[in-house]
């Protein structure tokens, strides 16, 4: 059983790696954007396994990206190296901020995550000698010079860490953690758990995973901006993901991510403005109706027909 | 007050008296506003909760909260897994020890199906697992009939037999009678009288905070 299951991991896996191979550059393209929302989806599942929402995706996102590119630009950073002190830089923050503001809980700490993102986006516009203000900066030339095959591989890198980040989430002594929190927070504390510590620990790595992302992004398509960098989209479109999907899971944002992936290609087709409106609408109604996600549905009708 | 070795305390007292309040205050929930607090002569008076479990100090709860996601065996873990600092597989092996101890079958199963009595095991396992040399039960037998009573009076005994303190606060006063060897009251947060139970239940204060004062 678990042999034929890991098989197909691993024909999975040779056939999305070797896709450049059989498929042209708008293809690639797309699941860019669909691997590193794999990324962005499973992050955001991650703190929510304890509780905790974020509103402020973006915000990391986007500082991993201008870190990322600023530092390639003025240092002459090997980009793949900036990409991680991207991710290093939002964790660092995420770090600070975290320590400040976990003390907080539920609402009080979303509404800061959404600040926090805010904040970041203002400050950056607002530095144009540094970042370039609010034309934002653009990269001489994207990473490895624009070839579609190998920016591919980075981001099939790129959702592989946050896969293997999540899984370890779910099989190590963290998600005793993150559940016990989750459920009852005095029960935890009681239990031995130091509660404050996991949940900055859970939101530094998360951010660094949104760095991480936000770097190969801005790397990607080889340009920043405040507008570009710290879009909303980046904060609602990996909720949408994980909720549909089904949250408190690996495969579910997974699942979520590879939909509303490819969806929001589709939509951007034919309706440019109205995709927001698709992703509140998409929260919403998974909220209400099936907020197991899919697989999480699935998983519920599997167990109650044996 | 204090806790001496090998008993088991009851406590007592009318609702509102601040009994959980006592608990969640040695638990480390609650912070002493004035007052120290020792444990085996180290003060622990500002150290938060979870040092207090990593020293020893375990309790359940009232209402109990099992923690949804995780499966009974899970559940049990936690308290291995963090007060002890165990291993996964050690911590398992623990709560499964545990768990037998406790009469409890069918570990693996998820806790949507369980029945009072074993939800209330499983909490006391979950507390057990962090192998407390103090263990709080706040009303343990509240919402059980009298044979589930028995069944738990003679797992209490079981538990102390370990060589475990025990605080128990109770309203059921027959497993107050029955168990302990000396029983503290608590009325408007202050303790009101103090000794064993035939003394105590005798105690005009005691009678006068349960029912009331002559008009």
């Amino acid at each position: 059983m678990r042999i034929s299951r890991y098989l197909s991991y691993f024909v999975i896996l040779i056939f999305l790696l070797t896709l450049p191979l059989y498929t042209g550059v708008y293809l690639l393209n797309v699941m860019d954007i669909i691997l590193l929302y794999i990324a962005l989806a499973l992050s955001w599942d991650m703190l929510l396994r304890s509780g905790q929402i974020s509103f402020g995706v973006a915000g990391l996102f986007g500082v991993g990206g201008y870190a990322a590119v600023l530092l390639n630009l003025s240092t002459g950073m090997n980009p793949l190296i900036s990409i991680v002190v991207g991710g290093l830089a939002a964790g660092i923050l995420a770090w600070l901020v975290g320590i400040a503001v976990l003390q907080l809980r539920g609402m009080y700490f979303a509404i800061v995550t959404l600040a926090l993102a805010e904040i970041f986006r203002v400050i950056i516009r607002n530095l144009p000698d540094l970042t370039g203000g609010p034309e934002g900066t653009i990269l001489p030339s994207a990473i490895f010079a624009g070839n579609s095959a190998k920016t591919y591989w980075l981001a099939i890198a790129v959702a592989v860490v946050s896969v293997i980040a999540s899984e370890i989430f779910r099989r190590t002594r963290i998600h005793f953690a993150l559940t016990s929190i989750r459920n009852d927070e005095i029960v935890a504390r009681s239990s031995g758990i130091n509660v404050f510590k996991y949940l900055v620990f859970i939101f530094v790595i998360t951010s660094a995973i949104q760095g991480v992302t936000g770097g190969a992004y801005a790397h990607i398509y080889g340009f920043v901006s405040p507008e570009g960098s710290f879009s909303v989209d980046f904060t609602l479109l990996p909720i949408a993901m994980a909720l549909l999907g089904g949250m408190h899971s690996t495969w579910g944002p997974v699942v979520g991510a590879v939909l509303l992936g490819a969806v929001s290609e589709l939509l951007k087709l034919h309706i440019p403005y109205g995709h927001l409106l698709v992703y509140g609408l998409i929260i919403v109604i998974t909220i209400l109706f099936f907020p197991q996600g899919i697989l999480g549905t699935l998983g519920q009708r599997r167990k109650k027909s044996r | 007050m204090e806790f001496r070795e090998n008993e088991i305390l009851g406590i007592i007292g009318p609702n509102g008296a601040g009994k959980t309040t006592f608990i969640n205050v040695i638990g480390g929930i609650y912070l002493p506003t004035h007052g120290k607090i020792f444990f085996n002569g180290q003060e622990i008076s500002e150290l938060p909760a979870h040092r207090r479990c990593k020293l020893g100090i375990g309790r359940t709860f009232q209402l109990v909260r099992p923690l949804q996601g995780l499966s009974l065996i899970e559940n049990v873990m936690v308290g291995g897994l963090f007060g002890k600092g165990l291993r996964q597989r050690e911590a398992r092996k623990k709560a499964e020890e545990l768990c037998e101890f406790l009469d409890l079958t069918d570990i693996t199963r998820e806790i949507t199906r369980m029945t009072a009595l074993e939800v209330k095991k499983m909490e006391i396992a979950h507390a057990l697992a962090a192998q407390p040399k103090l263990l709080f039960l706040d009303e343990v037998m509240a919402g059980l009939n009298s044979d589930e009573t028995m069944q738990m009076i003679a797992l209490v005994r079981k538990i102390h037999s370990r060589g475990i303190v025990i605080g128990i606060v109770e309203h059921v006063m027959r497993v107050i009678r029955e168990l302990t060897d000396r029983v503290i009251v608590l009325d408007w947060g202050e303790v009101i009288a103090e000794g064993p139970y035939e003394k105590v239940s005798n105690d005009p204060k005691v009678i006068t905070a349960y029912l009331g004062e002559e008009a």
